[in-house]
């Protein structure tokens, strides 16, 4: 998370266009991550996670549910996503997912003259996929 | 009542997109919103915004707060600026 972003979460500044972009972008890894790695996180860090990036609620409105505070939610936040950063430099399971959905898409398009192997192809790859 | 608009998050496993809903703040775990106003996909090429311009002013001109998100999204969308000058003709 870039301090940028992490302060324009937290409210502290206005966001430029590129910024608004990223923390849109961001959301969108994070979850992903969470995807992969969810497991491993505690079940309070999965609770606050989903809260924030699935429900979207803000730091406060989390804060006032759990009857702590908006710093202590900022923390257990940002510690479940280093937790996720971490494991996904180590593991790469998004990034292999990302590339093993390319070249399932690259056989399809190569496929396109071939609609028989194409039919055939497409569930297999899509079980393939599904098991990531 | 407080108002709030959320992306909330759906889709399957590892192919996120968000809806973009109005809920009460007050409930807003058990999934029940009031109205869905758009959304938004991050994974198709260019990424895919909707919003429905007139619902979304309708909310924000009653006080509809938008999650940081949300926001950010109805300026990408140009909603915000429409929003504000709604706002100055009055």
């Amino acid at each position: 998370m870039t301090l940028a972003f992490r302060f324009y979460k937290m409210g502290y500044c206005k966001a430029s266009g590129a910024e608004v972009t990223a923390m849109l972008e961001k959301t969108t890894r994070i979850n992903l991550l969470y995807d992969f790695y969810g497991p491993l996180l505690t079940e309070k860090q999965r609770a606050m996670l989903e809260l924030y990036f699935h429900e979207d609620w803000s730091l406060g409105e989390i804060a006032g549910h759990y009857g702590i505070s908006r710093q202590a939610v900022y923390e257990a936040v940002k510690r479940a996503q280093d937790a996720m950063i971490d494991l996904e430099s180590r593991l790469h399971l998004l990034e292999k997912h990302r590339r093993r959905r390319e070249i399932a898409e690259e056989i399809l398009r190569r496929l396109e003259d071939v609609p028989e192997g194409k039919r055939v192809a497409e569930p297999l790859l899509q079980r393939l996929l599904d098991l990531d | 009542m407080a108002v709030r608009i959320r992306l909330k998050r759906m889709g399957a496993k590892k192919t996120p997109f968000y809806r973009v809903v109005v809920a009460d703040a007050r409930s807003p775990r058990d999934g029940r919103f009031i109205e869905e106003i758009g959304y938004y996909n991050p994974l198709t090429d260019p990424v895919q915004i909707k919003i429905d311009e007139e619902k979304a002013l309708k909310w924000l001109a009653t006080g509809a707060q938008p999650s940081d998100t949300v926001r950010s999204l109805f300026r990408k969308a140009g909603i915000l600026k429409k929003a504000h000058e709604a706002k100055n003709q009055k």
